[in-house]
C-alpha cells in the first residue's frame, strides 16, 4: 500500500542525492520559463528525457505523459481555433479553421507543460518519499512538518481502503451504491459522515502513539538510514548551475 | 524495590462529573505480568494511560494521587521522558503504525530517531527487537501489508527498542482473530520469562488467568479485588459485577474443586490435576 509514483532502482540518477535532485527540477522548472521559441523547449524536453531514461523510468513517464495528453490537445485546440493573434490560416477541419499563430502558441505551452512533468518527474520517480524529506530535515525542516508531509503519503490509500470498507457495509444493508451517476452521488453524501468519524478518531489515536514514541521530544534526532552523496553529486549540481545561468544570460541577451 | 507505584490514584476527564478512577492503589515487583480486567468503563484503558502520563499530560482534566514509574514522577515528567521507561502498546495495530515508513525495519527506528539514538545502537536494538518478535524475516515489508497480530507484534517491537523497564498493553488483542491474539500472547509471555514487567489490560480473561503472577480488578474505577489470580477469581460475587471469571473457574467452583488454599483452579491443567484427584478421591 503505497502512494507514490517512487520506482525503485539503482540508476546514477536514484543514487544522486535528494538535494541535488531538487536543484535539477528548480532548474527545469526556471528554464521551462526562460527559453524562448520552440527548439529550446524541445532541446530542454529532450534533455530530460534522456536523464529520465537513464533512471529507467520513462515508462512510468509515457504513463503520465499520456495522462496529461488531453489538457495538451486542449492547448492546440483552443489556441489554434481563437487565440487573439491569430492571423494565418493553416488547417481547416469543416467549419473549423486552425491558425499557424495560435497552433504555435499551443506547441510552446504543451512544450511547458511537459517540461514541468518531466523537471518533476525526475524528483519524484527516483527519490523515496521518505528519503526526500528527512533529508530536508536534516538540513533543518521542521520535523513535525516533514512527518505530515510523509504521512499524508500513506494516509491516503488507507483513507481509501476505509471508504470501501464503509461503502461494503452500507451495500451489505441494503443502500445502493452503484448504478447512475445520481445512485453513486447519493452514496457519497452518507459515506462522508462514518469515514471523517473513523478517520478522526483514528487520527486521535496515532496522535496518542506517536506521543508515546517520543514525538514530542525536544532530542535532537538522529536517522537510521546514513545520507550518501555520491562523488559525482557536485559536477551535476554546478553543470546544472552552469545551464541555468547560460539560459538565464541567453534569454536576456535575446531581450 | 516496586517498578510502580501508584497510591491513592484520582482521574476526571474534562467536561465530566464522574471520576474515571477513583482512589486506585497497587504495586508492581520487577518482572511482574499484571492483569487488569474489569467490564467496560470499569478504567482499564484509563489507568494504562495514567501510567504513561497520557493521563493527564494529553487529556487534562482533574487528577490527584501519585504514580510513580521506573522512578520518575509521571505526573511531573514529559510523556516523551516516561515513554523511554514505560511502552505503552494500543488496541488497534493500525492507527500504531507512524505512517511515515515504508518498511517494518524503518518503523521500528522511528521513535529511536526522535530519542537522538546513535545509529549503531539503533541497528543493534531494531534487530534484537525484530527477531524477538519474529519480525525479522518480514523486515523489509510495508507495516500496513501485515496481518493483524504481524502489525500488533510491530507494534510492541516498536515499544521495546526503547528498552523499557515496563511495558504497559492496553487490550491489545481486541481487535485480532484468535491466530493473531495468541502470537501477542505467545510474544508477550516469551518477555515475561526474560524478565520484562509487564501490565496487560485485557477481556480474554483466561488467558490472563494463565500467564499472569497478579491480577486487578477493576469496576467503576475502583478497585474490586488485587492479588493472584487464584485468589481474584475464586471471590464469590464478581460475575455479578459483570466481570468476567475463567470458565474454568466456574465450573470447578460448580464442582467444587478446590486448591489446597482454598482457591479454584485458573487454569485447566490445573482443573484437570484436582479434578482427577477428587474424582480419584471419591472412586476410592
Amino acid at each position: 500500500m503505497q502512494n507514490t509514483l517512487y520506482v525503485p532502482g539503482n540508476s546514477w540518477v536514484h543514487r544522486l542525492d535528494p538535494v541535488s535532485k531538487i536543484l535539477l527540477t528548480v532548474v527545469g522548472l526556471v528554464l521551462t520559463f526562460v527559453l524562448p521559441g520552440h527548439l529550446l523547449p524541445a532541446l530542454l524536453l529532450a534533455a530530460m528525457l534522456v536523464l529520465l531514461g537513464t533512471a529507467g523510468v520513462l515508462r512510468r513517464v509515457w504513463a503520465v505523459f499520456a495522462g496529461v495528453a488531453l489538457i495538451a490537445i486542449t492547448f492546440f485546440v483552443v489556441q489554434g481555433l481563437v487565440y487573439a493573434g491569430n492571423a494565418t490560416p493553416a488547417l481547416t477541419l469543416g467549419p473549423l479553421t486552425f491558425y499557424r499563430e495560435g497552433l504555435l502558441l499551443g506547441l510552446r505551452l504543451t512544450f511547458r507543460l511537459y517540461n514541468i512533468l518531466a523537471s518533476t518527474l525526475i524528483l519524484i520517480l527516483t527519490t523515496r518519499p521518505s528519503d526526500l524529506v528527512e533529508s530536508l530535515v536534516r538540513r533543518g525542516l521542521p520535523s513535525r512538518f516533514g512527518y505530515v508531509i510523509i504521512a499524508v503519503l500513506q494516509i491516503i490509500p488507507i483513507m481509501v481502503e476505509a471508504a470501501g470498507r464503509i461503502t461494503d457495509a452500507q451495500r451489505s444493508r441494503g443502500m445502493e451504491t452503484e448504478g447512475s451517476l445520481w445512485v453513486r452521488m447519493r452514496a457519497f453524501i452518507p459515506l462522508m459522515g462514518p469515514l471523517v468519524t473513523s478517520s478522526l478518531i483514528a487520527t486521535e489515536e496515532r496522535a496518542l502513539a506517536l506521543e508515546v514514541r517520543g514525538f514530542a521530544s525536544n532530542r535532537k534526532p538522529t536517522f537510521l538510514n546514513d545520507e550518501t552523496i555520491p562523488s559525482y553529486a557536485w559536477p551535476v549540481r554546478i553543470a546544472a548551475l552552469a545551464v541555468l545561468l547560460l539560459g538565464i544570460a541567453g534569454r536576456v541577451m535575446l531581450s | 524495590m516496586s517498578v510502580i507505584k501508584v497510591e491513592n490514584l484520582r482521574y476526571r476527564y474534562p467536561r465530566q462529573t464522574e471520576l474515571a478512577l477513583d482512589g486506585i492503589s497497587f504495586t508492581v515487583e520487577p518482572g511482574e505480568f499484571v492483569g487488569i480486567v474489569g467490564p467496560n468503563k470499569a478504567g482499564k484503558s484509563t489507568l494504562c494511560q495514567a501510567l504513561v502520563g497520557l493521563v493527564p499530560h494529553f487529556y487534562k482534566g482533574a487528577i490527584g494521587g501519585r504514580v510513580e514509574v521506573a522512578g520518575l514522577d509521571v505526573h511531573a515528567t514529559p510523556v516523551a521522558e516516561v515513554s523511554r521507561k514505560a511502552g505503552i502498546v494500543f488496541q488497534s495495530p493500525f492507527t500504531q503504525m507512524s505512517g511515515a515508513k515504508f518498511s517494518v525495519y524503518e518503523e521500528v527506528a522511528f521513535g529511536l530517531e526522535r530519542a537522538g539514538i546513535p545509529r549503531e545502537e539503533m541497528l543493534r536494538r531494531i534487530e534484537w527487537a525484530l527477531r524477538l518478535l519474529g519480525l525479522w524475516e518480514l523486515r523489509d515489508r510495508n507495516p500496513f501489508a501485515l496481518s493483524g497480530g504481524q502489525m500488533q507484534r510491530l507494534a510492541i517491537a516498536s515499544v521495546l527498542v526503547m528498552q523499557p523497564e515496563v511495558l504497559i498493553l492496553d487490550e491489545p488483542t481486541s481487535q485480532l482473530d484468535p491466530a493473531g491474539t495468541s502470537e501477542v500472547f505467545a510474544a508477550v509471555t516469551d518477555l515475561c520469562r526474560q524478565g520484562m514487567t509487564v501490565v496487560m489490560a485485557e477481556h480474554k480473561v483466561d488467558r490472563i488467568a494463565a500467564r499472569a503472577d497478579k491480577v486487578l480488578v477493576l469496576d467503576r474505577g475502583q478497585v474490586l479485588a488485587w492479588g493472584p489470580p487464584g485468589v481474584v477469581f475464586s471471590r464469590e460475587g464478581l460475575e455479578g459485577r459483570g466481570v468476567a471469571v475463567p470458565p474454568v473457574t466456574v465450573a470447578a467452583r460448580e464442582l467444587g474443586w478446590q486448591e489446597p488454599g482454598g482457591t479454584y483452579p485458573v487454569t485447566v491443567e490445573a482443573a484437570v490435576r484436582i479434578g482427577g484427584a477428587a474424582l480419584g478421591r471419591d472412586q476410592g
